[in-house]
């Protein structure tokens, strides 16, 4: 049984949502090493996609619009919300159907476009109009934005829905060239325009993105660097040996068997708990899964007491994990402080298993992206599990095939992560609410759903973690999911400094500045 | 000569079915993947209309090969960037990487399997073929790591990754095909080493080498004819490696970072961008029929007995 208790104290500083631990910005080197201007380059661990906001899905895309595209609002060190071209905190009215936005003034785009009310109104109608836009299901509760005057926007929902400034620290909140996106439409991703420190220069397919210093940013006299340029290299272990070499300067989600080996050779390594996680996803279904786990909490329930989530952390990734059994990360104010897991026993699982009254050992075919990381987590997990009477049967597919598996409810047992959202309403709804597109596991639970609407519509943060709560409470009841970890993420620096690496793995470089 | 630019025609007719009916048989599907993690449905709807991914496929076929063949691929999924202007980007990156790699592999492959044929049993020999096993079974990710540790990051003499355009350094542009154009290569020099190895002790031992020899001709005259005949062989591996080549280039590519066709293809590959897989797959086939062609054209000069026109093999 999942324990908790309510740790107000902690929450009270935050306004709206967040508080965290993990902050590491890079070190400061002493003047005379510090090169003046030059191109800071990048190596993100895929290729993004379109660099529009409206319509941008991947986490690599929110790396790369970080220099160029400025939101509305923007986490801090400590993942709390803080302004960014709003002037201010969003004010909320009583009822929780009106929220007003302050906007800063004097600001220009990348193009020289002025920043103003009726700009964010023409960006936010689009994310909640366009055909295709994947923002429109995250502001679902936006009703209608209205300019105020040059300087105000006043927001209207449909709900409360207390998320909202979440959303607006995100993509659905980067405000877009007006004049850009009436030239170039749905094309706006291929010459991109916003507010941000750096102006899009060019993209090369499949190689890189080039970006120069704005001569229109309102802070430009904190940016050093002349640009920054990010390469797409998928392969962690040349990510590596380019650090190494020098031929880059930063790179991201590096293995953490490398960390050890590029501290020798003098690599500035940060690192930072994501707030993603990793789990097993249970088909509760038995309509489309064979595996007695489909019907039966007690075999779920024993499999996940078969589980050492901390031998896992040891063998696979050399302790660098974060073991967990709830999707809220560790630095999210909305988390239940006193969380509990289920200790690993073997004893307690077999006896479940043997209760069961099943054929031994039980089936599960696990189905897991053909990854290695993921290929060594499943053997682990597999050893574990047939060790206390199940027979996990290993089954590795493409990554996109196995999420089309996934959505199509076509797999006993799925290893899969998220990767995680500011808000708790983002890291359940709809991956554990009835008819969630990525409710993977078809659980279908009026309690928890209720439990998971009402905390994203109350704005009181002591009421929306007790909710958050209770409706873990019920899921660890029903454990459609087994969490086993949240990620640790390394970022390596190369002769870079100034650095901002804060708990969203966002790496940021207004402030950095080349070394010699 | 005529049948065999039919020939073409009508396989590349048939591998634009292929290669579009194929990409469509890889599990997953594209709009999903472009609708990201919260994948809601009207959006993924709404991408499917936007790329015609809704219509029959036959419809979406014709579509495709009447807009293909005025020039138009279409547009990348991903980032809306034109097809076309995607391959003439990459196209040359990956010619000049193959060029650079068939350079190597041909100045090492050949010249090691001379030697090993001429000198065969020497110490010479041993080595060759030690170099040609090597070389076939080292996999070109291990060796592309082991030179990017040797020449990048211990003698820092070689930058590990990267591309820069010949128009815009050529220098540079050299310096940085070195390492991947060595590794490409080496397995293609280790096929040719072998290749010509056996075609040139083959010839070597043939009736007309031997009444040569018997009439008092020098042994340099003996191996160069023996060589020009050899060579027929040798040039139909070098064809058939092109495939090997542009299969080897995809690795190369991503452990250099290099922006190339083969790169292109992976990448479109894991994110099911059909336009860009179609389009890129078709070219790549395209100039494998091209260069087969020019293979049949090449053993008219290297052997006129080999007639290809009136039919006359």
């Amino acid at each position: 049984m999942l324990r908790r208790t309510l740790n107000i104290g902690c929450i009270a500083a935050a306004s709206l949502m967040l508080v965290s631990c993990a902050s590491t910005p890079s070190a400061s080197p002493s003047a005379d090493e510090v090169v003046a201007g030059g191109i800071a380059v990048v190596a993100l661990s895929d290729e993004p996609d379109t660099l529009d906001p409206t319509v941008a899905n991947t986490f690599v895309a929110r790396v790369v619009f970080t220099a160029f595209c400025e939101k509305l609002y923007d986490s801090n060190d400590s993942l709390e919300l803080v302004p960014q071209l709003a002037a201010s905190l969003p004010v909320t009215s009583a009822d929780g159907l009106t929220v007003d936005i302050a906007l800063r003034e004097g600001i220009l785009f990348n193009d020289g476009t002025p920043f103003n009310a009726d700009a964010v109104k023409i960006t936010l109608d689009r994310n909640l109009t366009l055909d295709t836009s994947s923002r429109k299901k995250e502001l679902a509760a936006l009703q209608s934005v209205e300019v105020v005057d040059e300087n105000n926007i006043r927001l209207t929902l449909s709900r409360p829905f207390s998320p909202l400034g979440a959303q607006l620290a995100d993509r659905a909140g980067a405000i877009m060239s007006p004049t850009a996106l009436e030239t170039l439409g749905l094309d706006f991703g291929t010459d991109p325009v916003c507010v941000g420190p750096f102006d899009f220069t060019d993209r090369v397919p499949g190689s890189e993105i080039n970006f120069t210093k704005s001569d229109y940013y309102y802070d430009k006299d904190l940016v050093k660097l002349d640009g920054v340029t990010y390469k797409f290299i998928t392969d962690p272990n040349i990510r590596a040996a380019n650090l190494r070499s020098s031929d880059i300067n930063v790179a991201e989600r590096l293995n953490a068997s490398d960390v050890d080996q590029l501290d020798a050779d003098g690599v500035d390594v940060l690192d930072v708990s994501a707030i993603g996680y990793q789990g097993l996803t249970i088909n509760t279904d038995p309509t489309m899964s064979s595996s007695p786990l489909a019907s039966s909490v007690e075999l779920r329930k024993a499999f996940e007491l078969s589980i050492d989530r901390d031998a896992l952390n040891t063998v696979v990734f050399a302790g660098q994990t974060t073991p967990d059994c709830v999707p809220l990360p560790k630095q999210m104010a909305f988390r239940p402080d006193d969380i509990q897991c289920t200790d690993f026993d073997s004893d307690a699982a077999r006896a479940l298993v043997e209760a069961s009254g099943e054929t031994l050992p039980i089936p599960v075919e696990l189905l897991i992206p053909a990854r290695p990381t993921d290929q060594k987590t499943a053997e682990v997990i597999q050893q574990m599990a047939n060790d206390v009477g199940f027979d996990v049967t290993i089954k590795p597919v493409e990554f996109v095939s196995a999420l089309d598996l996934g959505r199509a409810g076509d797999f006993d047992m799925f290893l899969i992560g998220w990767s995680g959202r500011m808000d708790p309403d983002g890291d359940m709804n709809d991956l554990l609410t009835t008819g969630g597109t990525n409710n993977y596991s078809q659980m279908a639970d009026s309690e928890v759903d209720f439990l998971i609407s009402e905390a994203a519509s109350v704005t009181e943060t002591d009421a929306r973690q007790d909710l958050y709560g209770q409706a873990l409470d019920r899921i660890d009841e029903i454990k459609p999911l087994i969490y086993l970890y949240h990620d640790t993420w390394f970022l390596g620096l190369a002769d870079i400094t100034g650095v901002e690496y804060s708990a969203d793995a966002i790496p940021r470089f207004k402030t950095a500045e080349l070394t010699k | 000569m005529l049948q065999r630019v039919i020939t073409s025609i009508v396989t590349l007719f048939l591998a634009s079915i292929v290669v579009f009916v194929g990409v469509r048989l890889l599990p997953g599907d594209p709009a999903l993947v472009l609708a990201g993690e919260t994948a809601d449905p009207a959006v993924v709807a709404a991408i499917r209309e936007q790329f015609g991914l809704n219509q029959p496929i036959w419809i979406q076929y014709f579509n495709y090969v009447g807009q293909a063949l005025q020039g138009n691929f279409g547009v990348s999924t991903r980032d809306r960037i034109p097809v076309a202007e995607i391959l003439l980007q990459r196209l040359p990156i990956t010619l000049e990487l193959a060029g650079l790699a068939i350079l190597v592999g041909v100045l090492i492959g050949l010249t090691a399997g001379i030697v090993s044929a001429v000198k065969r049993g020497s110490f010479a020999d041993y080595a060759a073929n030690a170099f040609g096993l090597i070389g076939l079974s080292v996999p070109h990710f291990w060796l592309g790591m082991l030179a990017i540790l040797f020449f990048a990051i211990n003698l820092q003499v070689l930058p590990a990754s990267g591309y820069v355009a010949f128009t815009e350094d050529p220098g540079e542009n050299l310096r940085r095909m070195i390492l991947p154009a060595l590794v490409l290569g080496t397995g293609l020099s280790a096929v040719l080493m072998r290749q010509t190895r056996a075609a040139l002790l083959g010839q070597l031992s043939a009736d007309y080498v031997r009444t040569a020899r018997s009439k008092g001709v020098s042994r340099s005259r003996e191996v160069k004819h023996a060589l020009r005949n050899s060579l027929t062989t040798v040039v139909t591996v070098l064809g058939l490696q092109l495939g090997a080549l542009i299969g080897g280039a995809i690795i190369t590519e991503q452990i250099f970072v290099i922006p190339g066709f083969g790169k292109l293809i992976i990448d479109a590959v894991s994110a099911r961008n059909y336009p860009v897989l179609q389009g890129a797959v078709l070219v790549a086939v395209t100039g494998y029929v091209l260069v087969n062609l020019a293979v049949d054209i090449a053993y008219a000069y290297l052997n006129p007995r080999m007639r290809l026109a009136g039919g006359a093999r």
